[in-house]
């Protein structure tokens, strides 16, 4: 690889301080997380102010960036808490906030030092957007889905500001920010975080160019995923790629951050990505729950075949989460907080933070007591025999039980 | 308080004439998510605008991607000449306006923008070129009030008309029609949703790309005293989707007669709704979207229960960097609400070693406690 080429950091979703954790020992450069307020996800768990101190500390002891999104529309009053909120996040080291108000982007400036990232939720999609957004002083752009690496490129060179692009997750079918079906259909405000997400409903849609009523989820995306597209991303020189998915489990947390880390880590060794790891990264994407994959508009427009017409309960991927490692050690042998069961003689595979899966048997199971068992229940504990080389927080899976 | 609206053809624009207005909206295929004129038909329209003694406000409302927006860049410049203002929505045709043209600009900040400060910062972006903004549907009346009276430059609201919800660049009609007629064709759709009380959703696909409204349109039309009296400068009424009640729905904004409007309600092809216009409360929900026993982590925070072995033990994850002692008294706050308060009899690791304290990170084995469930919060007293 060309000593002048910058690669772009792995930017992962941490909906709570372990998927934080997870993250970045997974090999993701930066994670992005959400306080009590002022995000887009009111459901996720989201961070505490002593939380967002402590995954500061993990994640810049590791040499990782911290950024915290104030991402919602807001309206005068939540406004108003906003100040205080800012003070102590730059107080604490927060790398950059992820903003999509001006109103925000105002009041951090007015209150902090802190950088600015403006988030896809403005739908930044060109150059003069992008000119806008840094004259009001923002750092960094995360650009809206609908638009190309190769107009992304553009973006950066002419508008002379950092581009972050999302590289994997679910999309939203609208422009961001631009939906306000649950606004006036639910009375819950979307872009402050009460999204319904209808667009994933099934209609009916009558007065086409058909006699018969169409039934259709015509308002669902395809999820995206970009792996193959990592030349063209690095070959424009974009910043940050990221992840959805702060509401999404530790196992994909933590997949995606491993597979994006390794995928670009192979790059920097070698300058390219002819690598017969490609099929294995692929694979392992696919383990972890998901829509059918699309590369939506990274390429070229998305079309009609972006459109995932099934029901949300149709989506593929044939693994699951057994558990995290929660300690491990020759006498205590590994401990597992199990989230879904597994029973006696069932394949297991361990992910470790770099390199390849360790298989294991679950031949022998205790409980905490030391006591043989069969099978676990989720919201236990269980023990298996002690492997070398692994350790807390791995993350454990199995292929889904028929 | 004036009223503005858009155009589309010269009985459209002697409507506007004949009912007072000073202005009017119109819109290039080109350039205007609903546009329906060619260059040449905007260019005829806003010369007889002009003879008219009307204003001619260009909308340039689509979002661009760069590619899109620099196959834009031609229709502007040969159109925003003949026009008197220029009204757009993404930041990006408001800069470029900025730096290369020098006519007035009208800012769509229907989408958000829910915070005087937002709106504020609008204007001084436009570099004191800003003439009106147009303000968004979601703000209740006092909001309104505030902002019409605080901002430095007039605003406009929408008065009458379809309630757009959702818009993507993508073909999502056309996608469920079996064979494509023609690139560009036009859908328009009625879509009812199994999961929402509401059907009826109209749908318009066009080269812009899909669009879907409420089942009711907006309708401030009896508040308009209110609206005036507050000092709100511009009343939009929209009637792109059905034209033949422009002129009597001027007629009411302009006097406002009760009896005329039910006749008038009666008689419209859509229920009509006022939104958010007394009350926006579309957060008051949120509280109940989770949780919030299982979300209280903050000070006294010993950690989390992760499992409870009846007549054996509970295993807390301790997170607090004090770590637990066994002198320690805890309050743990089950997920259903109860609390329940506690010593500490028995404490050992995860080797079932008795030890005198268990640090940040690791998992403590108290003595089982009757009534705690897995995931409840454990605090210090």
């Amino acid at each position: 690889m060309s000593t002048l080429t910058k690669l772009p950091e792995v930017l992962a979703p941490a909906g709570s301080l372990d998927k934080l954790k997870i993250a970045v020992l997974y090999g993701a450069n930066a994670v992005y997380v959400g306080g009590q307020k002022f995000g887009l996800r009111t459901a996720a768990e989201n961070f505490t102010l002593d939380e967002l101190k402590e995954g500061m500390t993990f994640a810049h002891d590791r040499g990782a960036k911290v950024y915290v999104v104030l991402n919602s529309f807001l309206h005068d009053k939540d406004l108003a808490e906003l100040p205080e909120f800012v003070k102590y996040l730059e107080e604490i080291g927060t790398d950059a906030v992820i903003v999509s108000d001006l109103g925000v982007v105002k009041s951090v400036r007015e209150f902090s030092t802190i950088q600015i990232h403006i988030s896809t939720q403005a739908s930044t999609l060109n150059v003069q957007s992008a000119l806008l957004w840094k004259k009001a002083g923002a750092t960094r752009i995360v650009l809206g889905r609908e638009v190309s690496v190769k107009e992304a490129g553009k973006i950066k060179r002419e508008a002379q500001i950092e581009i972050e692009m999302f590289i994997h997750g679910s999309m939203c079918m609208a422009y961001s920010g631009h939906c306000v079906i649950s606004n006036f259909t639910q009375g819950r405000d979307s872009n402050r975080g009460g999204c319904a997400h209808s667009c994933r409903f099934e209609y009916s849609i009558d007065g086409l160019d058909t006699l018969e009523k169409k039934k259709a989820f015509f308002m669902s995306s395809k999820d995206l995923e970009g792996l193959r597209v990592l030349p063209a991303f690095i070959e424009e020189g974009i910043d940050s790629l990221k992840i959805e998915g702060r509401m999404k489990s530790h196992l994909y947390a933590g997949t995606m951050s491993k597979v994006y880390s390794e995928a670009l880590k192979f790059y920097a060794d070698h300058g390219h990505f002819l690598s017969d790891d490609m099929a294995k990264w692929e694979a392992e994407l696919g383990k972890v729950s998901h829509r059918t994959y699309t590369q939506a508009n990274l390429v070229e427009k998305a079309g009609a075949n972006s459109i995932f017409n099934e029901r949300e309960n149709s989506v593929e991927g044939d693994w699951e989460v057994v558990g995290n490692v929660i300690d491990a050690g020759p006498k205590m042998g590994i401990v597992i907080e199990v989230r879904n069961a597994f029973n006696q003689g069932d394949e297991l595979e361990i992910i470790p933070f770099t390199g390849d899966v360790i298989k294991v048997t679950a031949s022998e199971i205790m409980d905490i007591t030391m006591k043989p068992v069969t099978r676990t229940r989720p919201t236990t504990l269980a023990r298996l025999p002690y492997v070398k080389g692994v350790e807390s927080m791995h993350l454990i899976r199995q292929r889904v039980k028929e | 308080m004036k009223i503005t609206s858009y155009a589309r053809t010269l009985h459209e624009l002697s409507i506007l004439k004949d009912q007072g207005y000073t202005e009017v909206i119109l819109e290039p295929k080109s350039l205007a998510r609903f546009g329906k004129l060619s260059n040449d038909e905007f260019l005829g329209l806003a010369n007889r605008a002009k003879e008219l003694g009307l204003r001619v406000l260009l909308e340039w409302d689509i979002l661009m991607t760069e590619d899109v927006f620099m196959s834009k860049i031609t229709d502007i410049k040969t159109l925003f000449p003949h026009a008197d203002a220029l009204r757009v929505q993404d930041p990006g045709a408001l800069y470029w306006a900025v730096e290369n043209t020098d006519k007035p600009l009208q800012f769509i900040a229907e989408n958000g923008n829910h915070n005087l400060k937002a709106l504020q910062g609008w204007i001084e972006l436009a570099s004191g070129r800003m003439e009106r903004i147009i303000l968004s549907i979601e703000l209740a009346k006092t909001t309104i009030d505030e902002y019409v009276k605080t901002l430095k430059v007039p605003c406009e609201l929408l008065g009458f008309g379809r309630i757009l919800l959702f818009y993507t660049p993508r073909p999502l009609l056309s996608a469920l029609v079996p064979e494509k007629i023609a690139v560009n064709q036009e859908y328009a759709a009625i879509g009812e949703s199994e999961e929402s009380p509401h059907k009826g959703f109209p749908l318009v696909e066009n080269q812009h790309g899909t669009f879907m409204f409420h089942i009711k349109e907006f309708c401030l039309v009896e508040y308009a005293h209110e609206l005036k009296a507050m000092g709100l400068s511009y009343f939009r009424i929209d009637q792109r989707f059905e034209t033949s009640f422009l002129d009597e729905i001027s007629t009411l904004v302009k006097k406002f007669d009760p009896t005329h409007f039910e006749a008038f309600k009666e008689n419209y092809h859509q229920d009509l709704m006022r939104g958010f216009y007394f009350v926006n409360k579309t957060d008051v929900l949120f509280p109940k979207l989770k949780n919030t026993r299982l979300q209280k982590r903050e000070g006294d925070y010993v950690g989390e229960v992760l499992e409870v072995m009846k007549g054996s033990h509970l295993a807390i994850m301790v997170k607090n960097p004090r770590g637990l002692t066994k002198t320690d008294i805890l309050k743990i706050l089950h997920p259903k609400g109860e609390i329940f308060e506690t010593k500490i009899y028995s404490l050992k690791n995860l080797e079932l070693e008795d030890v005198t304290s268990i640090p940040q990170g690791k998992v403590a084995l108290i003595q089982f406690f009757d009534g705690i469930w897995p995931k409840s919060q454990v605090f210090y007293i």
